[in-house]
């Protein structure tokens, strides 16, 4: 109570302040002075920034300031420009915006580029008209009444900025007017979002649009440049979630991104580039962002890992997950530093998952499927390296041996199913796809490599029995021609 | 036993007259002296074209020509048919070692100046084969219808197509068209089992009939001895089981070789791939492709490419037809100017072919 | 034992030997020989084009695969009847893709990536199109070959 009594009264004051300052323009602004007694625009332009920085309404709208001949005033000759229209307008407000010494000498420290980043915005496209862009400085800024954004008043005020953006973007009848496709749920989306809630509790911090869709700059999603382009998104949200110091009253981590960033989704999408690997929004949502509630993380999972999710639910897991109010995937997988999934995960070492639970005296039931599903993965593997080992031994050895590499493929495919079978939970099916799949085929691809290679000495012993056989042909062969040239040469 | 050969024999005789033949043949003497080494190299050939002969019949009974089964159908002799892969080997190796037992056939006749009259038609019958016998390896490289033996084909026509006038129609065909293509791979499949087959026996049928007809040549030392210093031995049988002998010892080594080294079969052909890095031609092509590389762009108005072209042609002719300007030889003088370009062209090759192979 | 008679037992043993070798040196020539005209059981390799089978070897609406190459391809009659081959590697993780059914879609069963029939990627994690080869009916028998 006591600070709204305080902030009621620096207002009160600073108002006496800034109307004090109002006089003194008054004195000499005569397009002021006139405009005063005809109401409107000029009482909004009181509260104004410029105003009270002493820019007059010349100072866009042009003219003689200084002369109250309203005809001379507002003549061609002096400059009068009246109102301007279309990209005229922001071109006014970059007159001053855009040139750094110009705004020095009103004491401001703002940027200068927000007109040219305004025109590589998706909003400084050409509108529906062809003649000027989408959207000007007025737009968001309002014409006269212009405050600073710091200013609750402002329509750019973080509590303000949805219902800003709204105007247009929850407009259907307008949007369609742009892109047919483009939804106009955001507000009413972001109204049911953590960050939503809290701004309109008149929390200024958590984020708005243009906490992530920047403001002056404001990209297409699919533009590469944007914010919210999906290889932009984990780094746009840390910015305030890695902040602990911004983050520090809401009770939350800021390990999160770091966290992504070590993952195997964070890997793929960062270092790979994959845009369809899953950023923050592809679990939390965006404009509706919000963790998923436990019973639910399957789903939310399931939009990419669907076979594994229909898996799990049907599996005896799905209940005891449920009853324990274990989140689903989450257990075992963890959220934001998920691993590329190995047989470690399996079986009951120390390092397995299953052991979290099934223990030799607790659940013993899983303790021993683990056991054999791990026991069934470890046989494939072993037999894996046995035959790719083979293979390239019959390989090196000069053998013709594509085939056996062909069927390596099922060994590779069964591998893969097995990482997908194993949230059916059940030994059964587990097995067909390792044994009946994997290791079946990997035995004959070493059967047939180790046929290979006998292959190979077999051509060696070959050659080692025909040359004895030619030597000797050709061994008695000559003693044959010493015996007939002997029998010449007695003859002789 | 000996009585049915006796009697089989005596058939033949009665109708064919086979005494004639022995009895020319117990006549024939082949001259021993610190030389008498290089008479069997001509032997020797002849073994590895039998050796090329019936394993590129037992090839053909798998073969299949053509782009869309060239490659796989050696693939299956490699890897399915029984001793397929020791078949292909030894014909891939047996083509080597001939042209380079017929190189040194040649060299020795040139350097013992055994081409000098009356054997001048024997010496260019012989090259003639040596020429059908590059060919052969020519034409051969190409049928396993690999990434290696497109590109090798596709540069060796390139050079033929150079030679001016008549090198643009030879390339085409040799190609069957205007690139190295399917059709490319049945003409030279052609060649290599029908038209070169044919000519080749035709001018070794030649070849032999000279030389058993003009018997074998004497150095020009040697002829010059007296009758009764020349040692000799009879050609049948002991010269001739002696080929046989060195012929035994020369299937070993192909055995060994097709076991040790078999022939690789590399990537299927793709005309739209690019070129594999290092293609080089077969080794006894090495010289001469390298050769051509060291030719400016231009020399004069002529293209230096051309220019080599043209030049090895003129210096393969005038190898061709030694016996025709070797006067001084035929007369029975010495001519050390033959010595010296046969060295020459020998130091030539030996250079041009390392550095081609360490390219 | 005379020196006659040593000599001559020294020549009939050499022509022993000699008919003994010459024997086994032909034998040790002919084997090799006779095994390779022998013909290998398996069919002869004809690759470019793959007889996938006959007509009447495929129902409507299922699919087959056949092993092209080192390469498996996924040969689809389709509900209306025509044929449809595709490559059967699934360019997500290389798995062996399969008809389903019930979708009258191409599916892999490892990640569950979706191929619509034109090879097209149309759901799941897949992220390219299977590679199409063209297949020519002979009479009854189905040809696969590669797409020039």
């Amino acid at each position: 109570m006591k600070k709204i009594i305080f902030i009621i009264f620096t207002l009160v004051l600073l108002n006496g302040y800034f109307s004090l300052k109002a006089q003194t323009l008054k004195s000499d602004d005569q397009c002021y002075l006139c405009h005063e007694q005809l109401g409107g625009v000029a009482d909004l332009f009181k509260k104004d920034i410029h105003f009270q920085k002493g820019i007059s309404c010349a100072g866009c709208h042009g003219g003689n300031s200084k002369s109250d001949d309203m005809l001379e005033a507002m003549s061609k000759a002096s400059g009068y420009l009246g109102v301007p229209k279309g990209d005229d307008i922001s071109l006014r407000c970059a007159n001053c915006h855009a040139k750094k010494e110009m705004m020095q000498k009103y004491g401001s420290h703002l940027p200068t580029n927000q007109l040219e980043l305004l025109k590589a915005s998706v909003h400084g496209k050409l509108s529906t008209t062809g003649k000027e862009k989408i959207v000007q400085c007025t737009t968001c800024h309002n014409a006269h009444g212009i405050v600073s954004v710091k200013s609750p008043a402002s329509p750019v005020y973080p509590l303000n900025v949805p219902n800003t953006c709204g105007k247009c973007h929850s407009n259907a009848k307008f949007m369609q007017t742009y892109n047919p496709k483009i939804a106009v749920d955001q507000v009413a989306k972001y109204r049911t979002s953590v960050h939503g809630m809290l701004n309109a509790k008149g929390d200024p911090k958590p984020a708005e649009c243009a906490s992530c869709h920047g403001s002056h700059g404001i990209r297409a999603v699919a533009d590469t440049k944007s914010q919210v382009y999906a290889l932009n998104i984990p780094e746009t949200c840390s910015t305030c979630h890695s902040d602990a110091q911004y983050m520090a009253g809401y009770k939350i981590p800021t390990d999160q991104f770091a966290k992504y960033t070590r993952s195997v989704h964070g890997k793929q999408l960062l270092e790979k580039h994959d845009i369809s690997a899953p950023a923050c929004n592809s679990c939390h949502g965006n404009h509706g962002a919000t963790p998923p509630e436990v019973a639910s993380v399957s789903k939310v999972c399931g939009t990419c890992h669907a076979l594994n999710a229909d898996l799990f639910s049907s599996s005896p897991h799905k209940q005891a997950f449920d009853k324990a109010k274990l989140p689903e995937c989450e257990t075992c997988h963890s959220n934001h530093e998920i691993m590329p999934a190995t047989k470690a995960m399996l079986g009951v070492s120390k390092e397995a998952v299953c052991s979290k639970c099934h223990t030799e005296t607790k659940s013993t039931k899983g303790y021993f499927v683990a056991q054999k599903m791990r026991n069934y993965v470890d046989s494939l593997d072993v037999s894996e390296v046995l035959a790719l080992k083979l293979i390239n031994e019959a390989e090196q050895k000069g053998m013709e041996i594509s085939e056996a590499k062909f069927k390596m493929r099922d060994v590779h495919q069964a591998k893969l199913e097995a990482r997908t079978m194993v949230h059916s939970f059940n030994e059964e099916k587990f097995k067909e796809v390792v044994v009946g799949k994997g290791l079946s085929v990997s035995k004959a691809a070493v059967t047939e490599s180790q046929a290979a290679i006998a292959d190979y000495f077999f051509r060696r012993y070959g050659l080692v029995l025909s040359i004895l056989i030619t030597s000797l042909l050709a061994l008695t062969l000559y003693m044959y021609i010493k015996k007939i040239e002997e029998k010449q040469a007695s003859k002789l | 036993m000996k009585k049915i050969v006796k009697s089989f024999y005596d058939y033949l005789d009665e109708r064919l007259h086979l005494d004639d033949l022995v009895h020319f043949m117990g006549k024939k003497y082949v001259p021993i002296h610190s030389h008498s080494v290089w008479y069997y190299f001509g032997g020797v050939s002849l073994f590895f074209f039998i050796v090329q002969v019936s394993t590129g019949i037992l090839l053909l009974f798998y073969y299949k020509a053509g782009p869309d089964l060239a490659f796989e159908s050696i693939q299956y002799i490699m890897s399915k048919v029984q001793f397929g892969w020791l078949i292909r080997s030894i014909h891939g190796w047996a083509a080597n070692l001939f042209i380079l037992s017929a190189v040194i056939h040649m060299f020795s006749v040139y350097f013992e100046k055994a081409y000098r009259k009356p054997r001048e038609l024997t010496w260019i019958s012989g090259m003639l084969l040596l020429f059908l016998g590059m060919g052969f390896g020519f034409s051969g490289y190409l049928l396993p219808w690999n990434e290696l033996s497109f590109f090798a084909t596709k540069v060796g026509s390139d050079i033929a197509g150079a030679v001016p006038i008549i090198g643009e129609p030879i390339k085409i065909l040799m190609r069957g068209g205007l690139d190295v293509t399917g059709a490319t791979l049945s003409r030279l499949f052609g060649f290599h089992v029908a038209l070169f087959p044919g000519i080749f026996t035709i001018v070794l049928g030649i070849h032999l009939i000279l030389i058993q007809r003009q018997g074998i040549s004497e150095p020009r030392r040697i002829a010059k001895l007296d009758q009764k210093e020349k040692k000799t031995m009879p050609f049948f049988p002991n010269f001739m089981l002696r080929d046989l002998l060195l012929w035994l010892v020369m299937l070993n080594l192909l055995a060994i070789l097709a076991v040790f080294f078999p022939a690789e079969l590399g990537h299927k052909a793709d005309a739209f791939g690019s070129a594999p890095a290092g293609i080089k031609p077969e080794w006894y092509f090495l010289f001469m492709f390298q050769s051509l590389k060291y030719f400016p762009a231009h020399i004069l108005f002529i293209e230096g490419e051309v220019l080599g072209i043209l030049l090895f042609g003129a210096a393969f002719a005038l190898w061709m037809i030694v016996p025709f300007w070797d006067r001084k030889s035929s007369r029975g003088e010495r001519n050390k100017l033959i010595n010296y370009l046969g060295m020459a062209a020998i130091m030539f090759i030996i250079v041009l072919t390392i550095l081609g192979w360490i390219a | 034992m005379s020196d006659l008679d040593s000599n001559q037992n020294r020549r009939s043993f050499l022509k022993y030997l000699l008919s003994t070798s010459l024997v086994g040196f032909l034998a040790s020539v002919l084997y090799p020989i006779v095994s390779y005209l022998n013909p290998p059981k398996q069919n002869e390799v004809e690759v470019s084009s793959v007889l996938a089978g006959k007509i009447s070897d495929f129902e409507k609406d299922s699919g087959k695969i056949v092993r092209f190459g080192n390469k498996p391809v996924i040969v689809v009659r389709t509900e209306k009847g025509d044929f449809k081959a595709l490559s059967a590697v699934c360019t997500h993780l290389d798995c062996t893709v399969q008809y389903k059914k019930e979708l009258g879609l191409i599916w892999c069963a490892c990640h569950n990536g979706k191929y619509d029939l034109s090879g097209k990627n149309v759901s799941g994690p897949p992220p390219r199109p299977l590679d199409p080869y063209t297949v020519t009916l002979q009479g009854e028998n189905i040809f696969v070959s590669k797409k020039a």
